[in-house]
């Protein structure tokens, strides 16, 4: 049976992170987490996999290449306009015969979360999952093991268990998908499963007690990356000098070096090519990511540090992501407390939030940045400054 | 990255397995080698790639075999550590892909009973394992032997007597394939698809043994495994290309992750392995061909702005005429493969004249990294393009460690100027990245000079090797008629040539020859020709004078060549695109050129 994950969408609430690559790319634990996904599914043996690309593909396509690394063959099938999640799975009519398994690539799933559909079954089936927060999903009502209706972002609680976006389904349904665009003018999968099963298409609600996880704002990261740093395994390919204290599962990537006097708290990842310390403290559960530097005196805990990153000399994180090619300055202090984040039109209380600084941001030295704050990519801080407002992309504050 | 096959059937099994393995070629080839088995076990190795091992490879009679094929990326290749490795009695062949942590251990033990290795390989080990294991039973012997080894590995094992090959994975690919009165081994698909499309996946934890009419999947106590047979429905070419259109654009893209690889290990602390490189040195000179020449030039301008020494930079074929070396010059001789003729002989003509020499290559264990004095590995991993976009960005990589490492040994930089270009070399991936990322101006420019019939590329100082290179991409592959210039050069000849129908582009990045090239720039529209400058983000007074502005991001000068060859790899790529070019196979060209 193949499988068909959906890649194509930006991910505009996650944004910074999603302005310069695909929400699918975004790294947790070091891993992509379309990468989560394509490894549940070939360890449930489903190794022939279509992804559908659009926003940013080449990113997605130069990681995986064929999918050999993986043990999977994977071809790609490109969705020139992100319309819907419908259209993007009518892309690959053409190559899907049969039965198949439609998953979204976004969300964090391993093997047992997919296991109910794994193989080939006679209904079309949902992978059902119960949610602490409902009304951000679709929530399903079930009526036996048959799905009577899923409701999309309910305002009122109708039920806890949620829509996972994954299905198992045959071609059957692409005159469907094409029925549902023409008169109803709706694209996503959702309004076609609706229509199906008002058309009196059995589609079964399998319940599912493996990992989903899905990122809806970008300090989400930080959830998500304490959750994937659970299974941390110890691996050292790198150097660690002398007097370096670890404790804890910590995985230090090739070419990585971990300078004298460093304290390290696991689970932490650390990625190749890294330089660390002297005198580094770093706390759990915290992911630096490829060729990062931090700079003597430093202090990083539960934050999430992204590639080809440099912070300098005794600076704070705390429940802080950095996006990738951020360079800081010196005395830089991003710590964490209760705060309000402020988006477009809503505002969220977190309980502890440092900041989310998007990618190539350069920032000069002592610079402060309160709890809660949003900074777009590539910005530019000239030294002294306190931030305490969000920051929109490209822009200059001096 | 290895790649290994195995065969049995009832055809001779030599041209299947080599056939087999030159599917997985792309993924590595430092060396290579075949065990064909009649009633004993012939096995033949050699350094290089698979073309190299089949010239020596004589008639091997047999109708079973296994054969591998290997890409190291660190350590030496040499034919001693090659695989197969065969037993004391030379009854068993076996090669893998993997590693077997646990192997000092039972290979104290195997000494201690009396087996003799020959080389220092973990997987030497684990066939006399086998050996000391086996009662006339293979697929018993490989199993109690899995059963005392720790790691991870994809393993063929074949031996004199039984008609049939024993495989085994864990945490490493492994795909059977069924074919006609023949089954098959491979790391990959690839491999397979000449002969059958029907292939069973193992798994971790999964043995297979292949009769020529059976196919028999356990785990490794013994207990059977129904496995589901797959059909394959795409070519190899699909998959080798990974969802892009041509290899070229995949390498384009493979260039931030290259050039931090290159980069890995050697960064901070400048662990490049070439101590003493230019102890009792006065001069350097720089030797190569084609795009790999262009490097050496720049490489150049590095070695004496950043160690000041006196360099000079030659094209190999025309070295070996005037060779104008001595003992006190060190010779870095740059080549991809590490193959081409014309460099081969350079390098021999400048270790006859006593030079010091270093290799800079991108396939270990080629003829010129055995022949130098002291090498430096790009790791691009392999190239398919026959124009070269990842070998080369890694070669100013290279160039930049290598006269950092000079300016270093001769005090020219202190520790602190070190650290400053570490930090800049750091943000280059992601700068690549970022060009990569924003390439939709690239696309544009392209649809515009797609209709030329002669482009000039200028630039000055370091900037000018990457006009030279620029316009041999685009010569390359898209058959435009281009050429590059020193900028100053201009008005002693080209410049007649100038018209409203040739485009110019300049390199014009904020260094000490900015306003010169805008000043060519200026003399350039005077004559109604269309300029594209290249130049850092933000630089608004290009925009002023030139036609069309393609942005990079603001690095040190030394690091723009490295960006802007991005941006040119990325014009020629889209100009040849939109003309509809072999871009893969451009005419007459070959990727490694092995012939004067």
């Amino acid at each position: 049976m193949k499988a068909v994950i959906l890649a194509a969408g930006e991910g505009l609430r996650l944004r910074p992170f999603t302005a310069n690559r695909p929400k699918v790319m975004i790294k947790i634990a070091n891993k992509p987490i379309i990468e989560y996904v394509v490894q549940a599914l070939v360890a449930n043996n489903i190794r022939d996999i279509e992804i559908i690309v659009g926003y940013r593909k080449e990113q997605i396509m130069t990681y995986f290449g064929d999918g050999f690394k993986w043990g999977a063959k994977i071809n790609y099938v490109s969705q020139e306009k992100q319309l819907g999640t419908a259209h993007a799975l009518y892309q690959a009519r053409t190559r899907l015969k049969g039965r198949f398994l439609v998953l979204p690539g976004d969300n964090i799933i391993e093997p047992e979360t997919i296991k109910p559909v794994a193989t080939e079954m006679d209904d079309w089936a949902s992978i059902i999952a119960r949610s602490t927060t409902p009304s951000k999903y679709g929530v399903v009502c079930l009526e036996g093991k048959p799905i009577k209706r899923i409701v999309e972002k309910p305002d009122q609680e109708i039920s806890n268990l949620v829509s996972t976006g994954i299905y198992q389904l045959s071609d059957d349904i692409f005159p469907q998908i094409e029925a549902v665009s023409t008169h109803l003018k709706r694209n996503d999968l959702t309004s076609v499963m609706q229509y199906c099963i008002d058309d009196g298409k059995r589609v079964l609600g399998e319940m599912t007690e493996g990992r989903w996880i899905d990122a809806v704002f970008p300090w989400d990261i930080l959830n998500l990356n304490s959750e994937a740093l659970k299974g941390t395994d110890v691996s050292r390919a790198g150097k660690i000098e002398s007097n370096v204290y670890i404790n804890g599962p910590v995985s230090l990537g090739e070419g990585s070096v971990i300078r004298s006097g460093t304290y390290i708290q696991g689970p932490v990842v650390v990625g190749k090519g890294c330089d660390i310390g002297p005198n580094v403290v770093i706390m759990a559960p915290t992911t630096l990511g490829n060729n990062v530097t931090v700079n003597p005196f430093t202090e990083i805990r539960s934050s999430v540090v992204m590639s080809d990153v440099n912070i300098g000399a005794h600076s704070v994180l705390s429940h802080t992501v950095l996006g990738d090619g951020c360079q800081i300055g010196s005395h830089f202090s991003s710590a964490s407390e209760k705060a309000r984040i402020i988006l477009e039109n809503e505002i969220i209380e977190v309980d502890h939030i440092g900041s989310i600084i998007g990618d190539d941001v350069k920032v000069g030295n002592m610079v402060s940045v309160c709890s809660g704050i949003i900074i777009g990519p590539n910005t530019r801080i000239a030294s002294h400054k306190q931030i305490s407002a969000n920051l929109p992309d490209k822009c200059n504050v001096v | 990255m290895c790649g290994i096959v195995g065969y049995v059937g009832n055809e001779q099994a030599r041209d299947i397995l080599l056939a087999a393995l030159k599917r997985l070629e792309y993924r590595g080839y430092d060396s290579a080698g075949i065990a064909v088995v009649d009633k004993t076990v012939q096995v033949h190795k050699s350094v290089g790639n698979i073309a190299n091992m089949e010239k020596g490879l004589p008639e091997l009679k047999g109708t079973r075999g296994i054969a591998h094929t290997r890409w190291a990326t660190h350590g030496a290749p040499s034919t001693k550590n090659a695989h197969p490795f065969v037993d004391c009695k030379g009854h068993i062949a076996l090669a893998h892909n993997g590693i077997i942590e646990n192997y000092e251990e039972i290979k104290r033990e195997l000494v201690s009973k009396g087996h003799t290795f020959t080389s220092e390989t973990d997987t030497e080990t684990l066939v006399h394992l086998i050996e000391s294991l086996y009662d006339g039973n293979l697929e018993k012997a490989v199993r109690a032997a899995l059963k005392k080894v720790r790691g991870s590995f994809a393993i063929v094992v074949v031996d004199k007597d039984e008609n049939k090959i024993v495989g085994a994975r864990k945490e490493s690919p492994m795909v059977v394939g069924v074919g006609q009165k023949a089954n098959y081994i491979a790391s990959d698909v690839p491999a397979l698809l000449k002969y059958t499309n029907r292939v069973i996946y193992l798994d971790d934890g999964e043995l297979v043994v292949i009769e020529p009419n059976s196919v028999k999947v356990t785990n490794f106590d013994g207990k059977p495994i129904k496995k589901e047979e797959h059909r394959i429905e795409w070519t190899i070419e699909d998959a080798e290309k990974g969802g892009y259109a041509h290899f070229m654009l995949k390498e384009i893209h493979e260039q931030p992750k290259a050039i931090l690889d290159t980069l890995i290990g050697r960064i901070p602390d400048m662990n490049l392995g070439l101590e003493n490189l230019s102890r009792d040195i006065s001069k350097v000179a720089l030797i190569a061909c084609g795009t790999a020449y262009h490097a050496a030039m720049e490489g150049k301008y590095m070695i004496e702005r950043l160690a000041n020494l006196p360099s000079s930079a030659h094209i190999a074929s025309e070295f070996r005429f005037s060779p104008s070396v001595d003992p006190g010059t060190l010779a870095i001789v740059i080549s991809q493969s590490g193959e081409t003729l014309d460099s081969l002989m350079a390098l021999r003509e400048a270790k006859r004249l006593g030079c010091r020499t270093l290799a800079v290559c991108n396939v270990t264990g080629s003829t010129l990294t055995r022949e130098a004095d002291f090498t430096f590995m790009t790791r691009a991993g392999p190239e398919i393009g026959v124009a070269a976009s990842k070998t080369f960005s890694t070669q100013l990589v290279a160039m930049l460690l290598i006269a950092t490492q000079l300016g270093r040994e001769r005090g020219m930089l202190d520790p602190e100027e070190v650290r400053h270009l570490i930090t800049e070399m750091r943000q280059l991936p992601r700068q690549v990245q970022s060009v990569l990322d924003n390439s939709g101006a690239v696309k544009l420019t392209a649809e515009w000079i797609s209709s030329a019939r002669d482009v000039f590329f200028i630039g000055r100082n370091l900037s000018y090797p990457i006009a030279l290179e620029g316009a041999l991409k685009l010569k390359e592959i898209s058959y435009i008629h281009a050429e590059g210039y020193p900028a100053g050069e201009l008005k002693h000849g080209p410049i007649a040539l100038f018209t409203k129908e040739t485009p110019v582009i300049a390199c014009a990045v904020r260094d000490a020859t900015y306003d010169k090239i805008l000043g060519n720039i200026r003399e350039s529209s005077a004559r109604g020709t269309p300029v594209i400058a290249i130049g850092f983000e933000g630089d608004s007074d290009l925009q002023r004078y030139a036609d069309l502005v393609l942005q990079i991001p603001k690095v040190h000068e030394l690091f723009a060549p490295i960006l802007i060859s991005v941006v040119f790899q990325l014009l020629a790529y889209y100009v040849a695109l939109s003309k509809g070019c072999p871009i893969d196979m451009p005419r007459n060209l070959a990727k490694s050129v092995t012939v004067e």
